[in-house]
């Protein structure tokens, strides 16, 4: 077997020269190195890498180093999704989940970390252009807020339900609105893989009755997870569950049971009147009338405690006739804008000369980049100028090398 | 048909022959009459033996040439150096290469220097003021000094002058050497007027600026309108005029329909009407064990008159790096968020 993907190897690197070596065979020869190198102790961390596997314990000494979320814990968190495509193959070739430490992501954990907790949730929204860590830096706070104890509350990319919905239903309660029982149902599971854990420990339970149907009650005083369960094997009643189970958190949030950590990617999908989402008559529909859309903003209103809300807008994520910048209140729009106002705003940049560096080291290590030359100041120089210090597109660069 | 032919073709022969007879006869008689008294060929007696030349050769022919006129060398050569320009060049003229001392080039060659000045159509298609060097312009000013008359009293500097006369008022007349002595353009008329000069209040200052439109510079607050729908002159100040009269007393106006202006239809954003005043009252008055309760607006202006300057910065002047790092730090202000630079 060996001796055939060295056979392949060879002959594929005659035919195409080196560096046009295929994907896959390029991911099997990166791990063969890997391996070799995979640090035994922790003898051999490099600079451009930290131990430090708690984000809670992240400052500013960490700054621009990569640390790695252990295994079990990206299981967690980015089972069903969460981490941009690309980086999540990349991880996989790697065998590690390696995020870089940048600064929105320590802005943001030292906010966490003092701000006054009975006051008003504080909404940060993080802005910037296209490929220059948003998703990564809000995996990062999510990393953060599981490790702090924080009940999760995560959508990874709200345009999926506004542009790419599963199933459209209208709604039985709500006079003129949809639902997308499909997706809300499998947002259920990812809160479940989330938040199982943390609601073993604490006991949050029903403050109202429920009533589905003649014979489905969510009685009063029932757990919690009772309402999650039902909305994914229910998946008629998935949206009315989302409302109704945000709706609770925040009030026991506000009670002061729980700390809660809203975590919504592209939310300015929830403010651009153009959707994909067609009814049975094959009329638009705007996202204020679709459900979902009234659970995560409600959950981002200021008229609760003991909770913080971060979020992204992002202009990949909505139709292009609002995408001419990248800053929030464009992005957001007036109705968005008022609804949030007053925000945080936070600003992802591209990598600066620190970032860069780091982020090359540590592809050279992982065998990514094979070529000589890539070592060298003229090589870096050359990768440097050419990505324009964008993460993304350093990211596509660096592939076939 | 043939044979036919044939006879009128000899016939024809025939009569020509004659007549060509006849002809020489007549001419010979002619010829011997004007040579009778030469004397007689040197061939005769010699019996010299003519050659029959076949081939002549053939001499060249040579053209005659023309006799090239003689040009005077260029003007310029012969200028003393302290001549009176002014007299040389005296009025607007085409450029003459002869008459300017001066070594110009213009033009483009690909691999050689610009053209020179002789036989150079592009020095000619361009305007010169060669007329106008400034001890031309020095004499003929001190020439027009004495139709002059004395400069009035009170409006030595331009702000004095604004402060008599608000009202500018500009046109154009134009000067041709040609049969007709009017030109179009001088109907127009541009009357300008600073804004600050004319009693208006904010509503009437706001509709004037919307029914003027771009003739409003906000830079130097000027108004400019200018006119030339009509034929005359005359007639298109008199309408400039008109046009002022009526923008000034119409913005004074309020119409009944001015009462429904709505928030998307102002002019700035007010943030005292806004959705985001409502919201930071709403916030900052919040506690969790009640609703939302308004508070004395009063006891919170203090503390966000800052967030409402960097909002209002936000809305009027644009959304950029800026006005949204300052709505960053009013924001922080409002929430009591640390700076993270400050723990360090």
């Amino acid at each position: 077997m060996v001796y055939r993907l060295c056979k392949i190897l060879t002959l594929d690197s005659i035919f195409r020269g080196v560096s046009s070596v295929s994907h896959h065979q390029r991911a099997l020869s990166v791990v063969a190195g890997a391996s070799e190198i995979l640090p035994v102790g922790e003898k051999q961390i490099r600079r451009f890498r930290t131990v430090e596997s708690n984000p809670v314990k992240h400052d500013h000494n960490h700054a621009y180093k990569f640390y790695t979320i252990p295994l079990e814990t990206k299981k967690q968190l980015f089972q069903h999704g969460g981490l941009p495509t690309f980086f999540e193959q990349q991880t996989q070739t790697f065998m590690e989940t390696c995020i870089m430490i940048r600064d929105p992501a320590l802005e943001i954990l030292h906010y966490l970390k003092t701000a006054d907790y009975t006051r008003p949730a504080i909404r940060y929204v993080m802005y910037g252009e296209n490929g220059c860590g948003k998703s990564l830096t809000l995996a990062h706070i999510l990393h953060y807020g599981l490790a702090s104890g924080f009940l999760l509350i995560h959508v990874p990319w709200v345009p999926n339900w506004m542009r790419a919905c599963k199933e459209v239903s209208n709604s039985a309660t709500r006079e003129g609105c949809v639902d997308l029982n499909l997706d809300a149902a499998a947002w259920l599971v990812h809160f479940k893989s989330q938040n199982a854990a943390i609601l073993n420990t604490i006991d949050l339970r029903m403050s109202k009755e429920y009533v589905w149907s003649k014979r489905e009650v969510t009685k009063e005083g029932a757990p919690l997870m009772e309402l999650v369960e039902l909305g994914i094997s229910r998946v008629k009643y998935a949206s009315e569950c989302v409302i109704a189970l945000i709706k609770e958190i925040k009030a026991h949030s506000t009670q002061g049971r729980c700390k809660t950590l809203v975590a919504i990617n592209g939310f300015n999908a929830f403010f651009h009147p153009k959707t994909r989402v067609m009814t049975e008559a094959k009329v638009k529909v705007p996202p204020s009338k679709i459900t979902l859309t009234e659970a995560f903003v409600e959950i981002t209103k200021y008229d609760w405690c003991n909770g913080a809300v971060v979020l992204t807008v992002d202009k990949s994520g909505i139709a292009p006739d609002r995408r001419e910048s990248c800053l929030p209140v464009y992005q957001l729009g007036k109705e968005g804008f008022e609804h949030l106002d007053p925000f945080v705003p936070i600003c992802v940049r591209d990598y600066n000369d620190k970032e860069l560096e780091s982020c090359l080291d540590y592809y050279i290590d992982r065998r990514w980049l094979q070529n000589e030359k890539s070592c060298t100041e003229e090589g870096r120089n050359e990768l440097k100028f050419l990505c324009g210090m964008n993460p993304y597109r350093l990211m596509h660069i660096c592939a076939p090398l | 048909m043939s044979f036919a032919g044939l006879v009128n073709r000899w016939s024809r022969c025939f009569f020509q022959n004659t007549y060509a007879y006849k002809y020489t006869e007549r001419r010979g008689v002619a010829i011997s009459e004007r040579y009778s008294q030469q004397p007689e060929t040197k061939y005769e007696g010699t019996e010299e033996f003519r050659v029959l030349d076949l081939k002549p050769k053939k001499t060249a022919v040579r053209r005659k040439l023309r006799k090239k006129q003689e040009v005077m060398p260029p003007r310029t050569s012969l200028m003393p150096v302290d001549q009176d320009w002014g007299s040389v060049w005296p009025g607007p003229r085409t450029f003459h290469p002869a008459s300017v001392p001066l070594p110009l080039r213009q033009g483009y060659k690909e691999k050689d220097a610009p053209p020179g000045k002789f036989g150079n159509a592009e020095l000619m298609k361009i305007p010169n003021f060669l007329h106008l060097t400034p001890p031309v312009i020095t004499r003929q000013c001190e020439a027009l000094k004495s139709f002059c008359s004395a400069w009035p009293q009170g409006l030595e500097t331009d702000a004095k002058c604004e402060e008599s006369f608000p009202l500018e008022i500009i046109t154009s007349d134009y000067c041709h050497s040609s049969p007709d002595i009017r030109d179009p353009l001088a109907r127009i008329v541009t009357l300008k007027v600073k804004l600050g000069r004319l009693p208006l209040n904010t509503h009437a200052k706001d509709k004037l600026l919307r029914l003027v439109g771009e003739r409003y510079n906000p830079e130097n607050d000027v108004l400019t309108i200018m006119t030339d729908r009509c034929p005359l002159r005359q007639q298109n100040l008199d309408y400039a005029l008109y046009l002022l009269t009526t923008l000034f007393y119409e913005s004074w106006k309020i119409e009944a329909w001015e009462s429904e202006k709505s928030e998307a239809d102002m002019e700035y954003y007010d943030w005292d009407a806004s959705a985001s005043r409502k919201n930071v009252m709403g916030l900052l008055s919040w506690k969790p064990d009640q609703n939302a309760a308004e508070m004395s607006a009063d006891a919170m202006d203090l503390d966000i008159k800052e967030f409402k300057e960097a909002v209002s910065k936000i809305m009027n002047e644009g959304e950029e790096e800026y006005t949204l790092s300052r709505y960053k730090e009013e924001v922080k202000k409002l929430f009591s968020l640390q700076d993270i630079s400050s723990k360090v």
